[in-house]
């Protein structure tokens, strides 16, 4: 992939960024890589471009007879600079670096493998904030089973059903309900209701529910389960 | 000073292509000592660099300079790395170093510009065993060092009984300018 168009700002840019860490355009002697880029420059880059602009300088301080005795032989500009996956960019991989591959244990040379691995890790992170950012929207419901006691008796079941029945908020969707027997006649009421846990909190049905005092002696909570 | 600076002047000695010196370190601060060929005793690392430099027929003369600019230059480097490369010991002063030296090669490839002079090679050596103590993050935060430092321990013959340091090609950390 190269530098792209090295007249452009863009292209520039792209030289100055992969200069930020090195004094040649390959290796650690000046080379006809240097001199084939330096050529397809058009002035110097402009002064932002610090990086780029000290190569640019440190090229004009040679001569050009002194630049034909360079090392290496002269590729097409696209096959300098970052390598973005272009097929050309393959092949060259090995050519001049030949002393560091073996100590550079955690920097590959190989921007190809770095970009795609970039690439993958920013869509990966974009996969995941579109996953969390769709989870509040998830609204948390919980089922939760009331047991309602009555003073006696001779209380009317049927009444206090009603009653907690009549209950009624946003969030709140009661459920069945069946009469199950205590002692000596006596018989609690066991009603399941499904509420949204930011609406709708136990605390809530309690107080309701004991407001019906001439029915209700007390409120337990048998379950709790989240859906 | 530093340690290891008998190794240091062997390895300038070997770089320049000169003969074995008798290289010994004189006193608490271990200030090098070389004995030259005519009896005479040359104390600090200053001095003897710039003999070593001087007395090298093929390599000397561009290791220290052309113009008197140049001559200057290199003495104010020399004097840098032993009063400051040398002194700063403490972490606080290792960083504001580090950031000074970035500021300086950022449009250098050098430190006198464009070719390699004696400063690089007697900073290279003060510096080295403040690289290795750097981690990765600082390596970046100090890029323009850490491309010199490497582009120096690349150039052949300098590196020597140094061990390499480790510089990474890909930015880790992203928000940095330079």
């Amino acid at each position: 992939m190269g530098f792209g168009n090295i007249k452009s700002k863009d292209g520039q840019k792209q030289l100055n960024d992969f200069l930020a860490d090195r004094s040649y355009i390959e290796g650690y002697v000046p080379s006809q890589a240097d001199v084939v880029v330096f050529e397809a420059m058009s002035g110097a880059p402009s002064a932002d471009l610090c990086h780029a602009l000290r190569w640019f300088n440190h090229m004009s301080s040679y001569k050009k007879p002194e630049m034909q005795s360079w090392p290496g032989v002269k590729q097409p500009l696209g096959n300098y600079g970052p390598k973005g996956g272009a097929p050309a960019a393959a092949g060259d991989d090995d050519d001049d670096d030949d002393d560091d591959d073996d100590i550079d244990l955690f920097g590959s040379d190989d921007e190809a493998e770095t970009a795609a691995a970039e690439k993958l890790k920013e869509e990966r992170l974009a996969a995941y904030a579109a996953k969390k950012s769709k989870k509040p929207a998830l609204i948390a419901k919980s089922m939760i089973i009331l047991d309602v006691k009555p003073w006696d008796d001779e209380t009317d079941m049927t009444e206090v059903e009603k009653s907690v029945r009549s209950i009624a908020t946003d969030g709140l969707v009661w459920g069945t309900s069946k009469l199950v027997p205590l002692a000596y006649g006596i018989k609690k009421l066991q009603i399941s209701c499904v509420v949204e846990d930011d609406k709708v909190g136990t605390d809530f049905l309690e107080e309701s529910i004991t407001a019906f005092e001439d029915y209700v002696q007390s409120v337990d909570v048998a379950a709790f389960n989240k859906i | 000073m530093a340690v290891g600076v008998e190794e240091e002047v062997k390895s300038l000695v070997n770089f320049l292509g000169l003969p074995a010196y008798k290289v010994t370190t004189h006193g608490d601060l271990k200030v090098p000592q070389l004995q030259t060929s005519n009896g005479r005793t040359l104390m600090g690392l200053a001095t003897i660099s710039k003999f070593l430099a001087k007395s090298s027929a093929s390599n000397g003369a561009k290791l220290l300079g052309t113009s008197p600019e140049e001559h200057a230059e290199i003495a104010q480097w020399l004097e840098y790395r032993v009063t400051v490369v040398d002194r700063s010991v403490e972490k606080k002063d290792v960083q504001a170093m580090l950031k000074e030296l970035n500021s300086y090669l950022l449009d250098k490839v050098y430190f006198l510009g464009f070719h390699l002079s004696l400063a690089d090679l007697v900073i290279y050596h003060g510096l080295h065993p403040v690289m290795c103590q750097l981690n990765f993050y600082e390596k970046q935060q100090y890029q323009n060092v850490s491309r010199w430092f490497d582009q120096v321990q690349h150039y052949p013959g300098v590196q020597q009984h140094l061990p390499k340091v480790v510089f990474v090609r890909n930015s880790l950390y992203t928000s940095f300018d330079h």
